[in-house]
């Protein structure tokens, strides 16, 4: 049986039960979601952007589907930054003027996890920044997946920063160990013009996590959003990032940096989208790829007709650290338009053997030396992120997990 | 405190040393010269454990132990150090953080706690002042953007934060103009104790001028040929290998 068949039906039989505690705005929208993913199916590898990750194998366990409201996001994890300083996520429906944008950038049609999140959706978690506002200290939301059986989550997230306003958000996925997850997580950025938004998603959760998670995003004029996807943990995690730069002079920052190691497979698929003149992209994402995992970046870089004078960096470095580690990276550049200044690259390298043996020389263990060299690699992308206290507490989480990387069993 | 005896190495499958006898006394300086390709770079790189090479033959014994069945870290802590021809740039890797492993990574081998950060600091700017190495050097990463010149004393800083008991400076004088091979040679005989001994590799009579070995040997294809005093160092100066090759080998 195709594993869509369980999600559809699941969709057929409680939809009653799932649209009573659910607003009318995501009530409206998902007997297409359901036409469109009956009709799209999950999509084989076959499907370009799916090519890197089997959607079927993930989607096909039966997992419990959470039916109750979810509970507003807890902030007060211990692992959060400034724990006493976050404004609480603003959930739904307290700005109506936001809940307007609400599935404006995404399109059912056009993808099945889209359409499945649609479908199967409860709550949307609101953050919204006024025309002008400043907020000065991040909304964070941590989330704990905690279960006694397999369960799946749908998350939907809609931030939007209106005109000159300035917003960060961090998310912290977690999980608790021994038990199977399977999360959807669909977000829509409107960065208004003049607007600045940091949105960062972190990933530490355990190997038996499924992660499909989507970002669409509009920067308009003037406006920058920096995106940024760290994965320390998990088990497949595949993000999707699409931005649309449509207005003149917007700026989007990629960020990425992904510490696989056990089977872990991570598959960042990105988009930027140019469409109005003198927008600026930069993207940047670094993989350790350690023991047997996998991952994968593919990243678009589509420059459209009328979009003179964009300037454009996107480049994907990659350590692959074992003969059983894998990467496939594919950067794409199409350019419809005069006068751009764009490149894009990639590199996959092993750790430096003579480097390697200079720190041994002078007394560093191998093990240590290792762990210094892929802290290395990765400091390059953790010191490009805009937020000083993420940036700080990213470089300890990511040296955390290669040292207990090195001295975990699994990876002798 | 180090004895080499019939000491064979291969690379791939090519014999490189091809016996090689030496031993060198607490506080002895011995030079090591010889034509290019001889081995004198794969002798040093054997005795710190450089995993390409394999020794087929022979042993090596240093403070009484037996030097090949230790790992590389651990010939370090136990007092090797080798200023290495060609240092490798490590980018991201900082001065301070690299030190800072290596001199911890020796204090734990010692049964000794970890520096704490303000004695390090300062004893890494006690150090620097020694070799003369700036400080913007020592604040970037190791050997990143250093000019060759600015590497041969890198090592030499490194050497003083190790303090070690026998020092391999593989060809530590070319590229160095006259001044900074003065302040690195000055350098390492203001380190040196009178115990330290060192095995100096190097084509030219400056450096050791400064630092006057007991003992120069001449290295030709993997063997030494010929051993002798300072004023060996002198004659091959002015009149190169040729004559030792048709004296010891026949050529
Ligand atoms: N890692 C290596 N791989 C292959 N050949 C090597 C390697 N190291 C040294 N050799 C070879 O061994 C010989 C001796 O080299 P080396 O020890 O560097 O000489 P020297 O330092 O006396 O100039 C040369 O023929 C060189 O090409
Ligand atoms: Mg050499």
């Amino acid at each position: 049986m195709k594993a869509v068949r369980q999600y559809l039906d699941f969709f057929r039989s409680e939809r009653q039960r799932l649209e009573a505690g659910s607003l009318p705005l995501l009530n409206a929208q998902r007997e297409a979601a359901a036409a469109a993913l009956e009709r799209l199916q999950f999509p084989s590898q076959k499907v370009e952007r799916y090519k890197y990750t089997d959607v079927e194998a993930a989607f096909a366990p039966n997992y419990g589907i959470e039916l109750t409201p979810q509970k507003p996001a807890d902030t007060t994890e211990k692992h959060s930054l400034e724990p006493e300083k976050h404004s609480p996520a603003t959930v739904s429906p307290s700005h109506p003027e936001a809940l307007s944008h609400y599935a404006t950038l995404t399109d059912v049609n056009a993808d099945a996890i889209t359409a499945l999140n649609t479908m199967l959706v409860q709550d949307v978690t609101v953050i919204y920044a006024a025309p002008g506002e400043r907020k000065e200290h991040p909304v964070q939301i941590t989330r704990t997946l905690q279960a006694t059986a397999p369960l799946m989550q749908n998350r939907r997230l809609l931030i939007v920063a209106e005109a000159g306003a300035e917003l960060t958000v961090i998310l912290t996925d977690k999980a608790v160990a021994g038990q199977d997850f399977l999360t959807t997580q669909v977000t829509e950025v409107f960065v208004g013009e003049g607007a600045h938004v940091e949105l960062y998603d972190i990933e530490d959760t355990q190997e038996r996590c499924h992660r499909f998670h989507q970002v669409f995003a509009q920067v308009t004029a003037g406006g920058h959003l920096t995106h940024g996807v760290f994965t320390l943990a998990g088990g497949v995690s595949r993000n999707q990032t699409d931005i649309r730069l449509t207005g003149e002079g917007a700026a989007v920052q990629l960020l990425g940096c992904a510490v696989l190691g056990g089977t872990q497979h991570a598959d960042n698929n990105t988009l930027i989208d140019h469409l109005a003149p003198g927008c600026t992209s930069r993207e940047l994402y670094k993989y350790v790829v350690d023991q047997q995992a996998t991952g994968a970046f593919a990243g678009r870089v589509l420059v459209r007709e009328g979009a003179v004078q964009t300037d454009s960096v996107e480049r994907n470095a990659n350590l692959v650290c074992t003969s059983q580690a894998r990467m496939w990276t594919q950067p794409m550049l199409e350019i419809y338009a005069d006068d751009v200044k764009c490149s894009h690259g990639s590199t996959v390298g092993q750790l430096n053997d003579d480097a390697l043996f200079y720190m041994r020389q002078r007394g560093i263990s191998e093990t240590e030396a290792r762990t210094l060299l892929k802290q290395a690699f990765a400091s390059e992308v953790l010191n490009e992120i805009p937020h000083e206290a993420l940036r700080q507490r990213l470089h300890v989480l990511v040296e955390k997990r290669f040292r207990s990387c090195e001295n975990c069993q699994l990876c002798k | 405190m180090l004895e080499i005896k019939n000491l064979h190495a291969t690379v791939g499958d090519k014999e490189i040393l091809k016996g090689i006898d030496l031993v060198i006394r607490p506080g002895e300086i011995h030079a090591l010269m010889g034509t290019n390709g001889a081995g004198k770079s794969t002798l040093s790189n054997v005795l710190v454990g450089h995993p390409a090479y394999t020794v087929t033959e022979g042993s090596v014994t240093f403070h009484g132990k037996d030097l090949l069945a230790l790992s590389p870290d651990e010939r370090s802590h136990e007092g090797l150090f080798l200023s290495f021809q060609q240092p490798v740039e490590i980018p991201g890797v900082s001065m301070v953080n690299f030190m800072r492993a290596a001199v911890n990574a020796k204090r734990k081998y010692q049964g000794l706690d970890p520096m704490d950060a303000g004695a390090f600091l300062k004893l890494m700017r006690e150090k620097r002042k020694i070799v003369e190495l700036d400080n913007k050097l020592t604040s970037r990463s190791v050997n990143e953007g250093f000019s060759g010149g600015e590497k041969k004393r890198n090592e030499i800083f490194q050497m003083a934060m190790l303090e070690p008991s026998m020092c391999i400076l593989d060809e530590t004088d070319s590229g160095l103009d006259v001044d900074a091979l003065r302040i690195v040679a000055e350098g390492f005989n203001k380190l040196r104790k009178p115990e330290t001994s060192a095995i100096v590799i190097t084509h030219y009579q400056r450096l050791l001028d400064y630092l006057k070995p007991d003992v120069v040997h001449v290295l030709i294809d993997g063997r030494i040929v010929k051993t002798g005093g300072p004023e060996l160092a002198a004659e091959i100066e002015a009149r190169g290998f040729d004559w030792i090759k048709k004296e010891e080998l026949g050529q």
